[in-house]
């Protein structure tokens, strides 16, 4: 059973003097899939970064179990981070463009702690997206958007994570891909036992599989919806998201 | 004019010979350039830094030249990755890497051949080795030691940091690393501490290709010079990043500067090489093998 899981407590970050976050708190629970929902520029990409130390919140504590061990994350550097067992699949996907889909899933593989499982890992990420595997000696600049995510995806799987934080999913992607994407987000957290974080705009492909969501709204959580059912009933959604 | 056979076959066995010579100058500027996009135009200077390192073991305490460049390995893969992290923090952690960095490797390239000036002179210097002066022969083909034993650790070098790129954890985050530092720290690895790594690498391959250069031929400090718009052809003409490509590059140019000066005369050659670069990079812009 997954037993890693993360807390943000009361944090503020932001880039230079524009505060972005101001005083978000949020967990997911071991084995949760949870969606933090909010429209552009809403902080939804900083509080991922903060978490993945990409950018240092000014107050506030992030930590994380990982295996049942306690870890501060804030002044951990980013590679300090994923090595100890967390994931990110940035917005823009972030893939080695000239390296093939092979080479980039093989760097997945980087951290120690994934490399024994490489072989399985492989196998499980290929069998999951066919597409790759057809595609393996291509250069991953030369795919399709909806492959690109895929690759990211798998990519971020090699690292063998607990914790799995993706953004936006869904940004540049045809209707059909969405939930097809979507879909193999569930597949991937059952396969790996992960604990999962993902920030969406689309609202209603986000809640098919979360167990739980946060709308931040101004750089604030406003609200924690504890089921998918609380979200849908929920006013701001209503406003921001269902037009009624 | 008379084209002999055994003048044709010998110009392109030499040319061959040659092209391996090129591929081990050229390799530490595959990955300094090709790999991690610095414009290490210094890179041909400690390739002489090298040839007297090779000069000094030999000279003094007798020893084999490529095994002066296997002790001093060490010692050079530690300078590369000093002066990766002088150019790191005074460079490109400011953001600020395109002229004043090439600033920083012209003055690396001067203080280096001053240097060797003051330690050495300005006189040609040799090297002896078993292996320099006899020749072996296969029909009307003659292999002369004195390029043969160069281009055979050349491919050797070759060989193995291509396998070591492809098929290693680090090798192939160093082949990674230029195209986005973030995504590479979203796989746990340091860009900074990877680009040290390779830089070290980089200049290791200058002990080894400074010891193949004194063998090859005698050496001042200035030599270094000649060399430098040679190694940067090679590594566009192969297409940067592969380093098959750059290999192959060597050859070619080897080949064809053989060719012409046997043929044309010596002063020809590079004419007609650097001809070549332009013709190929017309058809093929990413160069031979580029992605």
């Amino acid at each position: 059973m997954a037993n890693s899981s993360l807390t943000v407590a009361n944090i503020d970050a932001g880039y230079g003097a524009v505060r972005v976050l101001e005083d978000v708190s949020l967990s997911v629970g071991a084995g949760e899939t949870v969606a933090l929902l909010g429209t552009n520029g809403n902080g939804k990409s900083t509080l991922m970064k903060s978490i993945m130390g990409i950018v240092c919140p000014s107050s506030g504590s992030i930590s994380a179990v990982i295996d049942g061990t306690t870890h501060e994350l804030v002044g951990r550097s980013t590679e300090e981070i994923v090595d100890l067992g967390i994931a990110f699949v940035p917005e823009g996907r972030r893939l080695f463009p000239k390296q093939t889909v092979i080479e980039n899933l093989l760097l997945g593989a980087f951290r120690p702690a994934a490399r024994s499982a490489i072989r399985r890992n492989l196998d499980f990420c290929l069998e999951t997206f066919p597409r790759l595997k057809e595609r393996s000696r291509q250069v991953a600049g030369s795919l399709s958007g909806g492959e690109q995510q895929m690759l990211a995806l798998a990519r971020a799987l090699m690292s063998a994570p607990r914790i799995l934080l993706i953004d936006e999913p869904s940004v540049g992607l045809a209707p059909l891909l969405v939930s097809r994407t979507i879909d193999k987000i569930k597949e991937l957290k059952e396969g790996f036992n992960l604990t999962v974080l993902m920030a969406e705009q689309n609202f209603t492909q986000a809640i098919r599989i979360a167990d739980r969501g946060y709308v931040i709204v101004h750089g604030r959580i406003a609200f924690a919806g504890e089921s998918a059912e609380a979200l849908n009933n929920n006013d701001l959604i209503r406003e921001f998201y269902l037009g009624a | 004019m008379d084209v002999s056979l055994d003048l044709l076959v010998n110009a392109i066995v030499s040319g061959l010979l040659l092209g391996g010579f090129y591929a081990a100058v050229s390799i530490g500027v595959a990955i300094s350039f090709g790999m991690l996009d610095i414009v290490n135009i210094a890179h041909p200077a400690f390739i002489l830094l090298g040839s007297y390192v090779a000069y000094f073991a030999n000279s003094v305490l007798g020893m084999d030249p490529i095994l002066a460049a296997a002790i001093a390995l060490p010692a050079f893969y530690l300078l590369g990755m000093a002066v990766y992290q002088v150019y790191y923090v005074a460079f490109e952690r400011r953001n600020d890497q395109s002229l004043r960095s090439l600033a920083f490797f012209f003055g690396l390239l001067f203080i280096t051949e001053v240097g060797l000036v003051l330690a050495f002179g300005v006189d040609y210097r040799l090297v002896e080795a078993r292996y320099i002066g006899p020749s072996l022969h296969f029909g009307i083909i003659d292999l002369p030691l004195r390029l043969l034993v160069p281009f055979l650790v050349a491919a050797a070098m070759v060989v193995g940091l291509q396998v070591f790129l492809s098929r290693s954890f680090l090798g192939r985050a160093i082949q990674a690393v230029a195209q986005d530092q973030l995504a590479l720290r979203l796989m746990a690895a340091d860009p900074i501490r990877i680009k040290r790594i390779a830089f070290g690498l980089s200049f290791a391959t200058a002990a080894v290709a400074g010891a193949i250069l004194i063998i090859v031929q005698p050496v001042e400090p200035s030599i270094g010079r000649e060399y430098i718009g040679r190694v940067f052809a090679i590594c566009v003409l192969g297409g940067l990043g592969s380093f098959t490509g750059m290999a192959i590059a060597a050859i070619i140019l080897g080949i064809v500067e053989s060719l012409t000066s046997t043929f044309f005369g010596p002063s020809w050659a590079p004419a007609v090489a650097f001809g070549v670069l332009l013709v190929t990079l017309a058809v093929r812009p990413s160069g031979l093998m580029g992605r």
